[in-house]
């Protein structure tokens, strides 16, 4: 057995590595101590961390990981690209694959590129949102964070094509780790289209620890959609944080249906009047997964919107974990804030812990939260089964039902076909 | 031809007996309406015939067409041919009318062997049904009955129905909940459908379906068994009598 310690000896002596070999910019280097200052510190979360509870890091503390990739592997982009017609930029096993990639014919005023070519640019932008002390993961990130994607939308321009970056881990190197950081910055007015898809084939074995940061100038707005279909062998933690000026818009979709162990925190800072952000989840889990989703929104601000609603299918004896947490400050009046989370039990082995939050400093706020469970309805079944559907289909439909209204929210109808698609496939067919 | 023969039908319900011995025959090409007062037993024969669960069979058995239909599976009858139209349609948000509709017609045609349908064939045909029921098309896009009045309801079942073209149809209760501009509408949804290859059972607590669906016999069904068959006119004495004569074993009208 291993204890907690070796395992964060283990990441340390990567992160001294990587430290030392290349990265001539300073800042990067200063950051990364910082980071493994921290971690050095502060570990991992444990049982004890409120924001862990729920979430065990047991089976990921047991595991070692390799961080070297002597040749990253070939993965066929169409098997897990969600979109047909996207700028494109494809990490297999924590390296940029720029034949896969596609990234020409980007518009005036557009940049996306890796991070590792971007080390200049994304200075300014890396750890604004997110805070080395708040978790060890953080720290973990910061200290190994070695590819990514950046972007940059100049203020005006509003993107049309969607930017696609791809996440393969292609399994060559057995438990490998990738840390990465992804930016994305929009100034005033911009509006652009992210999606960020993690995946690996059934079988394949790692880690991904993942960080976005969301850069938001007033009126900036940023669709941004987030498939994991990791192998169900698979680690997966993820952070995707935002700051947004007056009037700026972030519309946060985010869906789980793989790995064994996914933990995403989400987190919206509404600085800015007439901020709006919508979170939108949908996880789907079964065997022996376990899916946790914290999200974090501060309304700091008069005047500023949220909606909230993450929804969860769980079977098998998996186990879900919601924690919604919405701040209402002192100085946020007309605060509207709408949380919910729903979720749908298919056996009895399987386990949810929801947890909605709200805290409100301010009085004059439309503010409403909610959390359900249920089951599937025996009578829309049996009316199901009376037409012809059978037992499999039916209790098909309505799971994909059941889930139908998180994903009318995705506003681009072919970023809707192409999650729907994918959901299809998660179902059971007759 | 026989269409439904049903024998000495027992069923109980957590224990409870609830039907008590039920004959029945309907033919190809009839019309059987039964009838009763509340708690006779009425929708437990609907469920039991399109094969709810949560009934036991303690005694007799259900012949359809030649098959046990007890031993089949609520989805195996209806792809034989077997339609209930629901007393009480189920809401189910999420899935759009014209997706169960077309679910349930390529059920139907995978069971007979048949491609799924074109989908320019099904919209053809299902507007043509639509007419029939006189429904706006608007409904094939909204979740199955989700925010449909009581009458919507309803002639969304007949227009399943309709499309689904089964040889064996049972109304529980069509009638209830509906104004006469309604009811008009589905008794002739129904009627449409009447042929020498279809038979209908029709379960009514009230004789006013059968001013517009006139069927070939009448059932009086009290206490879980038929106490009383006849023709159309059985209806209408029953009208004139209600049902508390059917209660006692003797006394009964002439």
């Amino acid at each position: 057995m291993k204890q907690l310690t070796e395992f964060h000896t283990d990441f340390i002596s990567v992160a001294e590595m990587r430290r030392e070999n290349g990265l001539p910019d300073e800042t990067w280097r200063r950051l990364r101590k910082l980071g493994q200052a921290q971690f050095a510190q502060k570990g991992l979360p444990g049982k004890k961390d409120e924001d862990w509870k729920y979430t065990s890091l047991w089976h990921l503390s047991q595991q070692s990981f390799n961080h070297d990739v002597a040749q990253p592997g070939h993965v066929v982009v169409s098997d897990w690209q969600l979109l047909n017609d996207a700028y494109q930029l494809v990490i297999v096993d924590g390296h940029v694959d720029f034949t896969a990639s596609s990234l020409s014919s980007l518009p005036d005023g557009v940049t996306v590129k890796p991070l590792s070519q971007s080390l200049e640019q994304a200075a300014p932008y890396l750890n604004q949102q997110i805070f080395l002390e708040k978790t060890g993961f953080n720290a973990l990130n910061t200290m190994l964070m070695s590819e990514g994607v950046f972007i940059h939308v100049a203020a005006g321009v509003k993107l049309k094509k969607p930017i696609e970056l791809l996440v393969v881990n292609s399994g060559v190197t057995e438990d490998l780790a990738v840390h990465l950081r992804n930016v994305v910055v929009l100034e005033e007015s911009a509006q652009a289209s992210f999606v960020e898809i993690y995946a690996s084939k059934e079988g394949v074995t790692g880690l991904t620890d993942v960080i976005t940061e969301v850069n938001l100038a007033a009126s900036a707005e940023l669709f941004h959609y987030k498939l994991q279909r990791e192998s169900l062998a698979h680690f997966h933690v993820a952070t995707m944080a935002a700051k947004q000026a007056e009037s700026s818009q972030w519309h946060n979709h985010n869906i789980s249906l793989g790995a064994q162990l996914a933990r995403n925190d989400i987190h919206s800072d509404l600085l800015g009047e007439r901020s709006h952000v919508t979170m939108n989840g949908l996880y789907l889990v079964d065997g022996q997964q376990h899916v946790d989703n914290h999200s974090r929104i501060d309304h700091t601000v008069p005047n500023t919107t949220s909606d909230e609603l993450y929804k969860g299918v769980l079977d098998g004896q998996s186990h879900a974990v919601f924690n919604g947490k919405v701040m209402v400050y002192k100085d946020a009046q007309k605060t509207d804030a709408n949380q919910a989370n729903k979720n749908l039990l298919l056996s009895r082995g399987c386990e949810i812990d929801s947890k909605p939050e709200m805290e409100i400093y301010a009085d004059d706020v439309k503010c409403g939260h909610g959390s359900a469970v249920g089951q599937i309805d025996e009578s829309a079944l049996f009316f199901l089964r009376a037409r012809g559907l059978s037992e499999t289909s039916a209790r098909s439909l309505l799971t994909f039902a059941f889930a139908a209204d998180v994903i009318q929210r995705v506003e681009d109808p072919a970023i809707r076909d192409a999650i729907t698609r994918v959901i299809e496939q998660r179902l059971p067919r007759s | 031809m026989k269409m439904l023969e049903i024998k000495n039908l027992h069923a109980t319900i957590d224990g409870k007996e609830i039907l008590r011995g039920i004959d029945l025959t309907v033919n190809a090409g009839e019309v059987h309406a039964i009838m009763g007062p509340n708690g006779a037993g009425k929708s437990t024969l609907s469920n039991v015939l399109a094969g709810r669960e949560g009934y036991d069979i303690t005694k007799g058995e259900i012949i359809y067409k030649d098959e046990n239909l007890l031993e089949l599976a609520p989805e195996e009858r209806a792809q034989r041919g077997v339609f209930l139209a629901f007393q009480y349609p189920v809401e189910i948000p999420g899935v759009s009318n014209i997706y169960l509709l077309k679910a349930a017609l390529n059920a139907v045609r995978k069971y007979q062997g048949l491609d799924e349908v074109d989908a320019i064939d099904f919209l053809t045909l299902v507007r043509s049904k639509m007419e029939l029921v006189k429904m706006d098309e608007q409904f094939l896009h909204r979740s199955v009955n989700e925010g449909f009045s009581g009458g919507e309801k309803k002639r969304n079942e007949i227009l399943q129905m309709a499309l689904l073209e089964p040889t064996l149809a049972i109304l529980d209760e069509t009638d209830s909940g509906l104004d006469i501009d309604a009811l008009k509408v589905v008794a002739e949804g129904v009627n449409a459908l009447r042929g020498e290859d279809r038979s209908i059972v029709m379960i009514t607590h009230y004789q006013r379906l059968l001013d517009y669906i006139v069927p070939d016999f009448v059932h009086v069904l009290s206490e879980g068994r038929i106490v009383k068959s006849g023709d159309k006119n059985l209806a209408k004495e029953l009208e004139k009598s209600g049902y508390s004569w059917a209660k006692e074993p003797v006394g009964l009208p002439a």
